[in-house]
């Protein structure tokens, strides 16, 4: 395991459009989740009376234990930024021709797609991580008092947005495998909450117990949007397992069709 | 002898194209086997099949009697067609995620650049380097894990001369090391000079297989060259003489089974004929190519 993940690695460590990627993935990511203060003043400057309506400093945006879910979910929108990393390291093996290669110098199909989904996993894990420390961090310096373990609750979130990273590279592998060019990847990767969308409006009227079964929503459903209990609306502030174990039965489908793929085709 | 590959009944279509054909093929140890064919007869999608990338449609395959597996694949040496490499590495660089890839020990980088004599340009991203380059690498690539066997298909495409002699000056160093080597090309002199043993393939099906030195066997051509006005007439009372034609300024006899351009010289010489030219023509593998693929081409039509 260890050996495939130092593999996919090393395709990546040396390749300078990953560093770019990675680095202003992670910069968005770490300013964005920093900057959420500034977002609220901005948001009291432009809108008239925002300010006096609510007191932006009293919104406990940044205070424990709030701040776990608000984070897990602005970063969760920005996962698109790493998927498109993922885009460009599968299909690259399929311009270059290089998993062609890979396979006859002694790497099993199996081998090859596991390489890839470890990394996944890594990236998933790194963005995790960084955002569970900016929480940490911003959550240790904006809150009024620690009221601990009451101050931990929602800190569940960082697994369940680690799924949610990891489901959204496992589809955005998937697609790069089926595809196998980066540009049509890339463009389908980022109308395909159009095109669920649009599904899930024209089946509103009549399923709309089906909406939670959906692959982008269940991936979406694991940290959900938390900000309106600011204007004091009810909000699920706790992981449930059903959607848990629908974004997991995805993300395993999406690396299994991968395989599929991968199994059947001359490469 | 060991052998080394054995394929049985090997089979693939494309859609409704029959790329290969129930191909049944065995390589020895320490053969250098060449795969003859034109362009398009399917010996890139054997060696694809071979080597785990192309899915067979039916028939089977064993290297070293074993069923293939991604284990056996690292212990051999492949280029197929054209070399493969990460464009954004350097040589160097690609070379050690192939050995990670093949685990074979990171001392041996060095050793096999040193071989294809790229060890000045190592550092240097793949991208950058040329044709002739990219071959090399591709074979240090191949020799990267002390490989038992070696696949190249078309080693020296689209090279010139010199870099054509340079990897032909590699193929027969390695082939001297004992390693078996399996070498598709279309060139014929190519295989000639370096192959023990040869397969001829015809859109998809193998119409041959033998050793080279076979070749040169059967009726000996031999030429002819004397100032003498009767010759014709004294050439053809030879008692060894099958036939014989005139061709521009020279004579061309076909010997009876037995005979030899030493008697024919007796003969001559007894007849007090000097010539000042005599050579028994060597039967090229590209004459016999032609003579194999024309009768393939026969029973073919004569079959349909």
């Amino acid at each position: 395991m260890l050996h495939l993940l130092k593999i996919d690695l090393k395709k990546l460590i040396d390749y300078r459009t990953f560093w770019i990627v990675c680095g202003l993935y992670f910069f968005t990511l770490i300013m964005g989740a920093a900057s959420g203060m500034e977002f609220l003043k901005w948001l009291a400057n432009i809108i008239e009376g925002f300010g006096e309506k609510f007191n932006i400093s009293r919104i406990p945006l940044y205070h424990f234990p709030d701040i776990w879910q608000n984070l897990a979910w602005a970063a969760g929108l920005l996962k698109l930024g790493i998927a498109i990393m993922v885009v460009i390291s599968i299909t690259n093996e399929f311009t270059y021709r290089t998993i062609r290669q890979n396979v006859i110098d002694g790497l099993s199909r199996e081998q090859f797609l596991l390489s890839k989904v470890l990394t996944n996993a890594v990236l998933s894990g790194a963005s995790m991580i960084v955002v569970f420390l900016i929480a940490l961090v911003t959550g240790l310096i904006y809150s009024p008092e620690y009221d601990f373990p009451y101050g931990l609750t929602g800190i569940v979130f960082y697994p369940a947005y680690f799924l949610e990273v990891f489901g959204f590279l496992s589809f955005a592998l998937m697609l790069g495998m089926l595809i196998q060019r980066s540009g049509l990847t890339i463009i389908l990767l980022l109308t395909s909450y159009l095109i669920e969308f649009i599904i899930k409006q024209n089946i509103d009227n009549y399923l709309p117990g089906l909406i939670p079964f959906f692959p982008l929503e269940s991936i979406m459903n694991l940290v959900p949007m938390p900000l309106s209990r600011y204007w004091f609306q009810e909000i699920r502030d706790y992981l449930t397992f059903g959607s848990l174990a629908i974004a997991l039965v995805w993300t395993f489908l999406f690396n299994y069709f991968a395989y599929l793929r991968l199994k059947k085709s001359d490469i | 002898m060991e052998t080394v590959l054995s394929i049985q009944g090997l089979s693939k279509n494309f859609g409704t194209l029959r790329a290969v054909n129930q191909i049944n093929l065995e390589v020895k140890h320490g053969q250098v086997f060449g795969m003859l064919g034109p362009n398009g007869s399917g010996k890139t999608t054997t060696l694809g099949m071979l080597m785990g990338v192309v899915n067979p449609t039916s028939g089977s395959f064993s290297w070293f009697g074993q069923p293939p597996s991604n284990q056996i694949r690292k212990k051999i040496g492949a280029v197929l067609e054209h070399p493969i490499f990460y464009p954004y590495l350097s040589g160097q660089k690609n070379l050690e995620l192939m050995a990670l890839i093949k685990e074979a020990p990171v001392s041996n980088i060095q050793k096999v650049l040193e071989i294809v004599e790229l060890s000045d340009r190592k550092n240097d991203k793949y991208k950058t380097y040329s044709l002739g380059m990219k071959q090399r690498l591709a074979i240090a690539c191949a020799l990267l894990n002390n490989p038992i066997v070696l696949i190249l298909d078309e080693p020296t495409n689209g090279l010139d001369p010199m870099g054509i002699a340079e990897i032909r000056e590699i193929i027969k160093r390695i082939a001297n090391d004992g390693k078996t080597i399996i070498l598709a090309s279309h060139l014929l002199d190519e295989v000639q000079k370096v192959c023990s043993h040869f397969a001829v393939l015809r859109k998809g099906t193998l119409v041959h297989s033998g050793p080279v030195d076979d070749v040169g066997r059967g009726e000996e051509h031999v030429e002819v060259i004397a100032f003498h006005d009767d010759i014709a007439v004294i050439l053809e009372n030879f008692s060894g003489s099958l036939s014989v034609k005139k061709e521009e300024h020279q004579f061309v006899m076909k010997m009876k089974e037995g005979f030899h351009s030493q008697d024919l010289n007796r003969y001559l010489f007894e007849k007090g004929i000097v010539v000042t030219h005599l050579i028994t023509q060597k039967k090229s593998l590209e004459k016999q190519f032609l003579e194999i693929l024309a009768e393939a081409e026969h029973a073919a039509l004569i079959k349909n």
